[in-house]
């Protein structure tokens, strides 16, 4: 049955849930609705599980490590600088392997202060081994944080949900929520081969000398490996109890289209009605929505695009001195093609600025209209403003 | 480091995760072989300190340990902690000025807390339930039965016979009159004490094994006889005489002493009219209290300025609160007798800058012209002295040794004086430091000799003040307690929210201007705990636990009882001492 709420709170109840033993939660806005809910959730009982107030989000990744060390199912949520203060503590949720589920609402970081969409604050933590998975809606961000759970514990690597601040995070729309019995069928109680026992002690995560380190963090990336093989399959287990999929990553006409966006999170919404009115006007327009960001399914998408004549990445975010970030990861995928598509970069959308319909059309145009892109990646929609 | 074994887990699940890579560094051998001990500069030390309300106590109340057990309510162990140190704390418990409250640290967050009133309730649990003298952990000295005649039954003498008893004295109490408690007998009207407290607490003392001889002439031939029959003599006389102005009809005034005493002894004829009360101190507090209570309207008239009064604080707020005036800078010149009562004259009076060799501030008369008042009675409480037979036997000749709140004279025998006649603040509390001081001072003359009898003196002292402890001459464990006085800076207020002081209140002022019912209520059980509960107990571990909890490397254990610090892996971060909500733990710095 679909109920009518936040896309915050589609994650919070997906937390609910997956019947989570640990919460740790610091507020920062706008990821502030998630842990609100679960706080009162644990609260009135309806949750079992344990909610660790702490005073900072350094502090609340640290909890949730300590908590998953022993074995226990473990969540927490943050944004922006909430995330970039907890960076040490997702190198060491990564190292440890612990299979931690993190809500991450998307928001830029200051200053300016901004409080809005900006994928800057995930994008920047792509390093430290964790699974990122973008979310489209309120539905996706329910059955991806089902999804991360079971998929963290069947790799033991931490899993980042990742939501649009506000175009998600503050939305209402109706999700399906499912029953608990169909959330238990589909994850199991939670098997961990790391847990700290008391009756018998032993040590984790100790120094690792030269001669061990390096298998250590060639095993992270195996581990990311196999996860990328499983993924398919994983997938079939969540569709066979709820019926839904999403893919690591979503074709829309790639199969007919000389030129494919490349989008993430809710812009391939939008993008989805421009790319059907196009198609129209027959238009040879596709979509390619990227929503597992790590690992980076650069073979799939790969397979996507070859057949494109051009492809516009429309990235939120943006390395300074350099480009966009998707960009980047999409042009390394396809140096596999001897004879790949052009990439063109699209900068939009940055500190929560709409990606409106006229944006993707001006994507659009601007692809097919020019046979190569410029130097560089292209900021759409920005004015010159005063300097001072 | 190198030495652990790196465990590369092999799956166990099937299925879907059948070759997941899981490599982490993971060991069976004990991380204890890292003995992080080795970084330490700096090391925790459990270290009881003295708390200021301990320090400013003339009786060297171990209040922290009292309200320790107090709010454990385990008050077996509060009284037993408190008769240690103070034989009456269900009198002091009413009658002391509690400087301890002016001292307390929780003063500085938000109020004192109300230590007389616990000391008064846990007094009076002992008297109800009739708690035993634990007479094992009381008595601890050998004194050889060494007989000491204690001269004057009143606070200083019951509390050195108390005491000397204690330490294996042999005690003997002359007393001029036919009661003991001297002027906790005949000098504080029962609103304030009432006799039944006393006289169980004179008993509890006297059943320790103490002979009093009542009515005995202490006379200069008592005085010359009695050293051939006893080894040491403790002479308390108390201050009898009252003092006089030397003004022009003072034959007209009343003593107010012998109105305090004549209450207590006969059935008082009721009292009507303004009745003048000339004095600031707590003597005439006390007779203005009286005779309000004997239907008067007394009037209280005082030389200098009311923040002079040597009365304590709370006495003159209790006094104006039962409607009894404070004339202020007014002074006597003389009293005429008229048909209806009496004229009493007064000159105005105002203070001057300069101060008198006392340090108080002095008051000059402000015109000759006296201004006249119509009484229908005039009573004197401007205090008393000593006297005139004591007088040159107590003025302390070069060769004395004078203490604090004792002078020792060593004659044939030793002569120690003490209570009113040596103390420089005439207090119940006083007498008790002078009967305490006295027993440890002989105590250490006859174990090692004059010498030692100021050295023994200033181990037992609370702090580096005058407060001295018994428990500390006989060896207990306070006197393992640093003289540091903790200081407000030093509570880790974290651990205290602010709530307001709890006090018992009083009966009201319709019944206790009328009777000479107490006039101060008692602590219910439970104000009881949640006044305690408000103490921060500084410098005094209660076994909180927080040390142990916030510990780090999980180095503080208890064994046997006791906590104990594994040096071998402590590694002085000191979060233990930051932690300790009341000062009870030093970082000492490695040598």
């Amino acid at each position: 049955m679909k109920h009518v709420i936040e896309g915050s709170h589609a994650i919070s109840e997906a937390v609910k849930l997956a019947r989570v033993d640990v919460v740790s939660g610091y507020p920062i806005t706008p990821q502030t609705h998630i842990i609100e809910a679960i706080s009162e959730y644990c609260a009135n009982g309806e949750m079992k599980a344990k909610f660790i107030p702490v005073e900072s989000e350094h502090s609340a990744m640290a909890a949730v490590v300590g908590a998953a060390s022993t074995g226990v199912r473990t969540f927490t949520a943050t944004s922006s600088h909430g995330l970039a203060l907890m960076h040490e503590m997702l190198h060491w949720a990564a190292g440890a392997r612990l299979p931690i589920v993190l809500g991450e609402v998307n928001r830029a970081l200051g200053p300016g202060w901004n409080i809005w969409m900006d994928q800057s604050d995930s994008l920047a933590q792509r390093d430290t081994g964790w699974i990122q998975l973008y979310c489209e809606n309120g539905q996706e961000a329910m059955d991806t944080t089902l999804f991360a759970f079971r998929l963290a514990e069947l790799v033991n690597l931490p899993v980042m949900v990742v939501i649009d601040a506000f175009f998600v995070s503050h939305t209402f729309e109706p999700v399906a929520i499912p029953e608990q019995e169909h959330v238990d069928d589909f994850l199991p109680p939670y098997e961990p081969r790391i847990a700290l026992d008391p009756d018998n002690p032993f040590a984790l995560f100790q120094m690792a000398p030269p001669n061990v380190y390096m298998e250590m963090r060639q095993s992270i990336h195996r581990a990311m490996e196999h996860t990328l093989d499983i993924y398919h399959e994983v997938e079939n287990e969540f569709d066979a109890v709820f019926h839904r999929r999403y893919g690591m990553i979503e074709e829309i006409n790639c199969e007919n289209a000389d030129i494919i966006l490349v989008t993430t999170g809710s812009a391939t919404s939008t993008a989805r009605q421009v790319q059907m009115d196009m198609e129209k006007q027959g238009e040879r327009f596709g979509i390619l929505k990227i929503k597992t960001f790590r690992p980076f399914p650069g073979k799939a998408i790969c397979n996507a695009l070859q057949k494109a004549k051009k492809v516009a990445v429309l990235d939120r975010n943006f390395s300074f001195g350099s480009g966009g970030i998707f960009a980047q990861e999409v042009k390394g995928a396809l140096q596999v093609l001897s004879q790949g598509p052009v990439v063109f970069n699209y900068i939009a959308g940055l500190g929560g600025r709409d990606i409106t319909p006229d944006i993707i059309s001006e994507v659009y145009l601007k692809t097919r209209d020019r046979d190569l892109p410029p130097c560089g990646s292209e900021w759409l929609g920005t004015s010159p403003r005063d300097e001072n | 480091m190198e030495s652990q074994a790196m465990i590369k887990d092999k799956p166990t699940f099937q299925g879907l995760t059948n070759n997941v890579s899981l490599y982490i560094s993971k060991s069976h051998a004990s991380s204890r072989i890292n003995k992080t001990g080795s970084w330490r500069f700096a090391r925790p030390v459990y270290e009881n300190k003295t708390a200021p309300c301990s320090a400013s106590c003339p009786a060297g109340n171990y209040i922290p340990k009292v309200v320790m057990h107090l709010s454990k309510e385990n008050i077996h162990g509060a009284f037993r902690a408190l008769i240690q140190e103070n034989p009456f704390p269900a009198t002091c418990g009413r009658v002391c000025f509690h400087t301890c409250e002016s001292a307390c640290n929780r003063g500085s967050q938000d109020q004192a807390v109300a230590f007389r009133c616990l000391e008064r309730y846990i007094g009076d649990m002992a008297i109800t339930e009739n708690f035993p003298l634990d007479a094992k952990s009381l008595a601890a000295g050998n004194a050889g039965n060494i007989k000491v005649a204690i001269l004057g039954a009143g606070p200083a003498g019951l509390s050195a016979a108390f005491f000397l008893t204690r330490l294996g004295f042999s005690c003997e109490i002359f007393e001029s009159t036919d009661k003991a408690g001297g002027v906790m007998q005949w000098g504080i009207p029962s609103h304030r004490l009432p006799k039944s407290v006393l006289d169980h607490e004179i008993q509890r003392i006297v059943n320790m094994g103490i002979k009093i001889h009542y009515n005995h002439s202490l006379d200069a031939e008592f005085m010359t006889t009695a050293h051939h029959s006893f080894g040491a003599m403790f002479i308390s006389p108390g201050l009898s005489v009252p003092l006089t102005m030397g003004i022009e009809g003072e034959s007209h005034i009343h003593q107010g002493l012998q109105l305090l005493m004549d209450i207590q002894t006969k059935d008082m004829p009721l009292k009507q009219g303004r009745v003048a009360v000339i004095g600031g101190g707590n003597t005439a507090i006390d007779v203005a209290r009286s005779l309000k209570r004997l239907g008067a309207d007394p009037v209280i008239v005082y030389r200098r300025r009311k923040q002079d009064m040597p009365a304590f604080a709370q006495e003159i707020v209790d006094t104006e609160k039962e409607g009894i005036e404070i004339i202020e800078l007014k002074s006597p010149v003389a009293v005429q007798k008229i048909d209806k009562g009496f004229i009493l004259n007064l000159v105005s009076m105002a203070p001057v800058t300069e101060k008198g060799n006392d340090g108080r501030t002095r008051v000059m008369p402000v015109d000759n012209t006296p201004e006249t008042m119509i009484f229908s009675e005039i009573y004197s409480g401007i205090g008393a002295t000593l006297h005139d037979s004591w007088k040159a036997d107590a003025d302390a000749p070069e060769s004395a040794i004078k203490l604090d709140h004792v002078d020792f004279h060593l004659k044939d025998i030793p002569f120690l004086y003490g209570g009113d006649c040596v103390n420089d603040v005439q207090s119940v509390t006083h007498a008790i430091a002078s009967g305490k001081e006295a027993a440890i001072a002989l105590s250490a003359y006859v174990d090692s000799g004059i010498d030692s009898v100021k050295k023994t003196v200033d181990i037992c002292r609370l702090g580096a003040g005058k407060a001295l402890s018994m428990e500390i001459y006989l060896q207990g464990e306070r006197r393992l307690n640093s003289d540091h006085v903790v200081t407000d800076t030093e509570i880790n207020l974290d651990y205290f929210t602010s709530t307001p002081r709890i006090e018992p209140g009083h009966i009201p002022l319709k019944t206790s201007v009328t009777s000479f019912k107490e006039v101060e209520k008692t602590f219910t059980r439970e104000a009881a705990m949640a006044e305690a509960l408000r103490c921060y107990q500084c410098g005094f571990c209660n076994e909180c636990e927080n040390c142990r909890i916030f510990c780090p490397e999980i180095s503080i254990t208890r064994q046997n009882g006791k906590k104990m610090i594994d040096l071998d892996y402590c590694k002085g971060c000191g979060v233990c001492s930051v932690e300790c909500p009341r000062n009870a733990i030093t970082m000492e710095e490695e040598k």
